[in-house]
């Protein structure tokens, strides 16, 4: 029996056997660390001996200081030379893995597994969930439902929150400002036609942002969204994208700018430019008001099938423009090697789904109380000032305002895509704050105004009382909106829903724009609010991570695929008789 | 069998996840974790998470609106599964 095998057979209790070469010099490390009592007092010489050849540094740094202790290391350094020149790898590798060995040989011998052990319930879900041919098919199916659901059953919510905002609450700002002696005034229409009709018309979305974040909620808690982001990040590199791709591309659902800054987990310079690039055709939570308001005007069956559809469209982009750029531009053969760690499967927690559904939603008022409020007073100033015609401040036929003048002049560039008027043009110019103003400027430079009604005049109590009564009457609609996932209608009896002021002005508007091609129009106005530039955060997000060269390409870039993709909507659906 | 481990994240022709190599390599998923933590200590194998706050990501303007409290507490961020890479001079 050599020195080793006897030192290591003398050893009590357990331990780990490192090889004959590497415990050949733990014990030599033993003899030295035995010369010196005092160190040998203090730890146990085999554990010293093992942590000094892994090269623990806190261990070195202790012994350094110790007296006897630089011969210790001496050896130590001796004993790594020569286990290194044997194993030809770090020492520490070694050490490693004969521990994780010895881990892994012990749990083979203790613990007995049946086969039903050996797949947990996440493992069987998952052989269908990632699945090659399946994983796809499920993800699709699984947004779909997200969009069906966001939109088919928020609908008597929002129909709740546009009648409480138009109807008490603009009710209570004109008697507040009456009372002060406002009534009448040009306050009067800066409130009313400015702040309450731009924010009020993003705030009625919020039931849609509410569901969405919902449904994104269970999808994020149950562990699901890591498995679509696997099995996407899977299809990514077999198109020949870098894997991560899809990553910071998920992210890009709920913001663009936070999916900007993931794509900084790509090491690779080109890849994180092109990742950079695509992550804004991904459609953030902002252009779903957007989407919404077109789809029920213009696509009232099928309006979550048009904007699950739009989302698709957003992802297909990114992948064919990815495809061709990494083919031109962006050519390199780069690897992208990397592992995931997928999360077991959990049922969420009410409270968990709650957190996260509010934090966002909160968010998404916040901002409209900051960028769309500070938006809209600024375009009901240039709305106010009359350019054209014998109006003064603010008592001018909007058309012949300064505002309607200044976007007139851009409106004949997307005569081609079906909606040339002012109106439409000066939604997607101040878009470019962000995608929620887009429907608040919609909502103002209509200047719709609401049929007068003769309703007796209400108390304030009879009006909270309204409020209540039409909430829990929505609450009811909503749980009679849940079968229509699955296609039943349980509201056919009462005929359909009557379309606001709002969305009958934006259905005048793009039909006569468009030649009567109302409806073609209207995709190609929601392809063209998908594909250009997301807001100016973003635009800032972008030259910080990519420089202010690739931010002008992007912005280039984006508004010219946008129109190009637009223009073939228009006109292709009209060359093919769509609508 | 650490070896093993980096040679099979190596040789991958696709993105992998941990449940997977741990079947495949009959490795217990808890010794598994280690063994990447392992080589994420010696540089092999890149935590992308920690790389990407060790980047120090902020947002540009502070708040877009929603009182933003810097992108790794951004509310609307989708939660991603954690991911490690191999590191660029690793790559075979």
């Amino acid at each position: 029996m050599t020195t080793h095998e006897l030192a290591y057979t003398q050893l009590e209790g357990f331990a780990i056997y490192y090889g004959r070469d590497a415990e050949e010099e733990i014990v030599r490390l033993q003899e030295a660390i035995s010369r010196h009592a005092h160190i040998e007092k203090q730890f146990p010489s085999r554990w010293l001996a093992i942590k000094l050849l892994e090269g623990d540094r806190d261990i070195e740094m202790h012994l350094k200081v110790l007296q006897g202790g630089a011969d210790v290391l001496a050896a130590a350094e001796k004993s790594v030379v020569h286990l290194e020149k044997i194993y030809g790898e770090d020492i520490d590798v070694v050490i490693a893995d004969h521990r994780y060995g010895w881990i892994n040989g012990l749990v083979r011998e203790v613990v007995k597994r049946t086969s039903h052990d050996r797949l947990t319930t996440s493992d069987k879900i998952d052989r269908v969930v990632t699945n090659r041919l399946l994983g796809i098919p499920i993800f699709l199916v699984g947004m779909w439902v997200v969009f069906k659901l966001t939109t088919d059953v928020s609908a008597p919510y929002l129909d709740w929150v546009g009648g409480v905002i138009g109807g008490p609450i603009t009710n209570w700002v004109v008697g507040i400002l009456d009372a002060l002696g406002l009534g009448g005034t040009w306050v009067e229409s800066l409130f009313v036609d400015g702040i309450i009709a731009g924010v009020g018309g993003v705030l009625v979305f919020v039931p849609v942002m509410m569901f969405l974040y919902l449904a994104l909620a269970v999808l994020e808690d149950s562990g699901y969204m890591a498995r679509a982001a696997f099995v996407m990040d899977r299809l990514m590199h077999a198109l020949g994208l870098h894997g991560k791709s899809f990553l910071p591309m998920l992210v890009g659902f709920g913001c663009t700018v936070p999916a900007l800054y993931a794509t900084r987990t790509l090491e690779n310079e080109k890849d994180r430019i092109l990742t950079g690039l695509l992550v804004p055709f991904m459609s953030c939570g902002a252009r779903l008001p957007v989407y919404v308001l077109f789809a029920a005007i213009f696509f009232p069956e099928n309006a979550g099938s048009v904007v699950f559809g739009l989302y698709m469209l957003g992802i297909l982009t990114a992948i064919i423009l990815g495809i061709i750029l990494k083919n031109t531009i962006f050519k390199g053969k780069e690897q992208s090697i990397f592992v995931m760690e997928l999360p077991p499967y959990r049922l969420p927690t009410l409270r968990g789904i709650w957190f996260h559904m509010w934090e966002r939603t909160s968010a998404f008022v916040r901002k409209a109380w900051t960028i769309i409020m500070a938006t809209s007073v600024i375009l009901w100033v240039f709305m106010a000032i009359p350019v054209k015609g014998s109006g003064s401040f603010a008592e001018i036929d909007v058309n012949d305002s300064a505002f309607a003048t200044a976007n007139e002049a851009i409106a004949p560039v997307l005569a081609p895509l079906g909606f040339d008027s002012w109106e439409a043009s000066s939604a997607l110019v101040t878009g470019f704050v962000a995608k929620e103003v887009v429907v608040s400027t919609m909502a103002q430079v209509y200047a719709v105004e609401e049929p007068e009604e003769e309703a007796e005049a209400t108390t304030f109590f009879e009006d909270v009382g309204e409020i209540i009564t039409s909430f829990i009457s929505a609450t009811g609609d909503t749980i009679k909106s849940l079968p229509l996932i699955a296609g039943i209608n349980l509201f056919e009896e009462e005929g359909e829903a009557e379309p606001t002021s709002l969305m009958q002005a934006v259905q005048n508007s793009f039909e006569a724009s468009s030649g009567g091609h109302g409806t073609l129009a209207s995709l190609a106005f929601m392809v063209f609010i998908l594909i250009y530039t997301p807001c100016m955060v973003a635009i800032a997000a972008e030259r910080q991570e990519l420089g202010a060269k690739w931010m002008w390409v992007s912005i280039i870039g984006q508004l010219a695929l946008a129109w190009l993709m637009a223009f073939v909507v228009f006109q292709g659906g009209i060359l093919l008789d769509l609508g | 069998m650490l070896n093993q481990v980096l040679q099979e994240i190596r040789s991958t022709q696709s993105v992998l996840n941990l449940g997977d190599l741990s079947r495949k390599l009959g490795i217990e998923r808890s010794a598994l974790d280690g063994m990447i933590q392992f080589w994420v200590r010696k540089g092999h194998l890149i935590d992308d998470d920690a790389a990407e706050n060790q980047s120090g990501a902020v947002c540009p303007t502070g708040s877009c609106g929603a009182s933003c409290r810097g992108t790794s507490n951004c509310a609307f961020i989708t939660k991603m599964p954690k991911t490690y890479s191999i590191s660029p001079g690793d790559i075979e």
